[in-house]
């Protein structure tokens, strides 16, 4: 043994009494406890939990010696697989949080088929992985006890439902109320929020509008003051399938209004000559080459837009987190990747300027984007002046940043004299004296070696890659 | 008396209008499948003969399934 203790517990796995996530040696592992040994046995032998994972609705788990526990009381010890990067529902766009929702209500549909039922619908069990959406929390299920309502009712509709009717029947930044309410956006608040046509919709109506009525007519429930005790409901399998299925069919009937928003729009309207993106396409393909040369192999495009460039990343082998401030923009790019069915690339929404922090108890249950940095390389293209000028970060921080971020960078130098520049800077002051080349290399000098300098042709922007000086 | 066994809260209100709202959703629930059904063996008879078993749709199975 080492000084410093090899085991530790995931700072967000807490919750609950069954079991627990944790480390050992860096190494992901599931303790269970004895008070969860019959569910966990009916679990194994119903074979939902060997059908879960065949239809790729669970990540897969592989058991291990029991003396791998981290604390006493474990019947069980497991070794999930892990996803790559664990992402928060507040970074998914509309459809993302969609499919996780879906994902959710087939995972309890396929519990019921077997005689179990998932007792935890939490938007944070969802995870994506290979760019599509599987459940993480292996202990999510148990024995079906006859007559006993779906659980985990209430918590669907606050973390999956409100949310998503917000998106849709309100703006499509309302996803980032889950920002604040990390545990589920209050009902009594989505139903005040969301517009009154939607009280003649018989979904939102009832699992949202009706349900945040209940909720504070029931506020002060107690057994003896009411006639109809909380703990006495009860409900056949007929009506637990019917009410699975009007989830689904309320999940399934929410849409984005079909609008842009202005970076959805913008790759279409970069200053680029054909020429220009042509040789811009060609010099970031070659820098990435040469960056999985050297063993990178996941990368972060920062600014990632459309996804053009989280393309040719991923064509040169990387698997890509494609971050980007603008949901319509991360809609947009995970609704095109899912048709084509792209594995490799994960949309997020993330703005760098202002990174998701940690949250939850402690600032901790949930991690900050930045102690999820897991890149190899971070591509910044065409946004260097965003941040410069759109958001006067100055060049010294915005390497830090990077710093931060990857061990290798490429990163897009976009002059003052660019069209693009000129317009965040047609209607203000130009403050930025030191936004040049030169002060570019000196604020990135500091971090970073300078590896390679390729001027875009038929531009006067200039690409980079750096090597973080470790 | 049932007792909840949950380590989330399920809220009082919550239980109690989920009831509710599935005693209603249940009955264009049961008609549609009656109904599904129905065109099912219809369907299936004249072609093969096969006997028609009543195959409830699975919840949830989405075009977003992982394949």
């Amino acid at each position: 043994m080492t000084d410093r203790p090899a085991v530790r517990r995931e700072p967000g796995s807490y919750r609950d009494p069954s079991g627990f996530v944790f480390r050992r040696d860096g190494v992901l592992y599931r303790q269970i406890n004895a008070v969860f040994a019959d569910d966990w046995a009916a679990f194994e032998s119903s074979g939902l939990h060997a059908a879960l994972v065949a239809a790729g609705v669970l990540v897969a788990d592989h058991p291990v010696p029991i003396d791998l526990a981290s604390e006493p009381g474990a019947v069980a010890v497991i070794r999930p697989d892990e996803v790559g990067f664990i992402s928060h529902p507040f970074e998914w766009s509309f459809s993302q949080l969609k499919d996780a929702a879906l994902l959710t209500l087939r995972a309890q549909a396929m519990a019921t088929e077997h005689g179990m039922t998932l007792r935890d619908a939490s938007a944070y069990n969802v995870q994506f992985h290979r760019a599509r959406p599987i459940l993480i929390d292996t202990l999510s299920f148990e024995r079906t006890r006859t007559g006993e309502p779906w659980k985990p009712y209430r918590q669907f509709c606050e973390h999956f439902l409100a949310p998503l009717a917000l998106m849709a029947h309100r703006d499509g930044r309302m996803g980032q109320l889950l920002r604040t309410w990390f545990d589920g956006i209050p009902l009594d608040l989505a139903s005040e929020l969301l517009p009154r046509r939607t009280r003649l919709s018989p979904g939102l109506a009832a699992h949202v509008h009706l349900h945040a009525r209940a909720q504070r007519r029931h506020a002060g429930d107690t057994d003896a003051s009411t006639r109809t005790a909380p703990k006495s409901v009860t409900m056949s399998d007929s009506r637990h399938k019917a009410l699975l299925d009007h989830l689904r069919r309320t999940v399934e009937g929410l849409h984005l209004p079909a609008h842009g928003t202005q970076w959805a729009d913008y790759a279409d309207q970069t200053s680029y000559s054909a020429a220009g993106t042509a040789s811009k396409e060609a010099i970031v393909q070659r820098m990435l080459e040469a960056v999985a040369a050297e063993g990178g192999r996941q990368a972060w495009d920062v600014g990632a837009n459309t996804g053009r460039y989280s393309a040719i990343a991923a064509a040169a082998g990387f698997e890509v987190i494609a971050l980007d401030g603008d949901w319509a923009a991360v809609e947009r790019d995970y609704l095109k990747l899912r048709a084509a069915g792209e594995t490799r690339i994960m949309p997020l929404l993330a703005d760098v300027a202002d990174p998701p922090p940690g949250i939850g108890w402690d600032n901790n249950e949930r991690a900050s984007l930045l102690q999820r940095a897991n890149a190899d390389v971070a591509l910044s293209l065409a946004l260097v002046h965003h941040l410069a000028i759109g958001r006067n970060v100055p060049l010294r921080m915005i390497a830090e940043l990077h710093a931060r971020l990857a061990p290798h960078v490429i990163i897009e130098w976009v002059p003052k004299e660019d069209p693009m520049v000129h317009h965040l800077l047609s209607a203000r002051e130009d403050v930025f004296p030191g936004y040049t080349l030169e002060g570019f290399r000196a604020a990135f000098a500091a971090d970073f070696e300078i590896v390679e300098e390729a001027p875009i042709e038929d531009s006067r922007r200039v690409l980079f890659r750096m090597r973080r000086r470790d | 008396m049932i007792l909840i066994f949950a380590y989330i809260d399920p809220g009082a209100g919550s239980l109690i209008i989920q009831a509710l709202i599935a005693a209603v959703v249940s009955v264009p629930f049961f008609f549609r499948n009656a109904i599904r059904s129905t065109l099912g063996r219809l369907r299936r008879k004249p072609a093969d003969g096969a006997s028609a078993s009543f195959t409830p749709e699975v919840p949830g199975a989405t075009p977003t399934d992982p394949e």
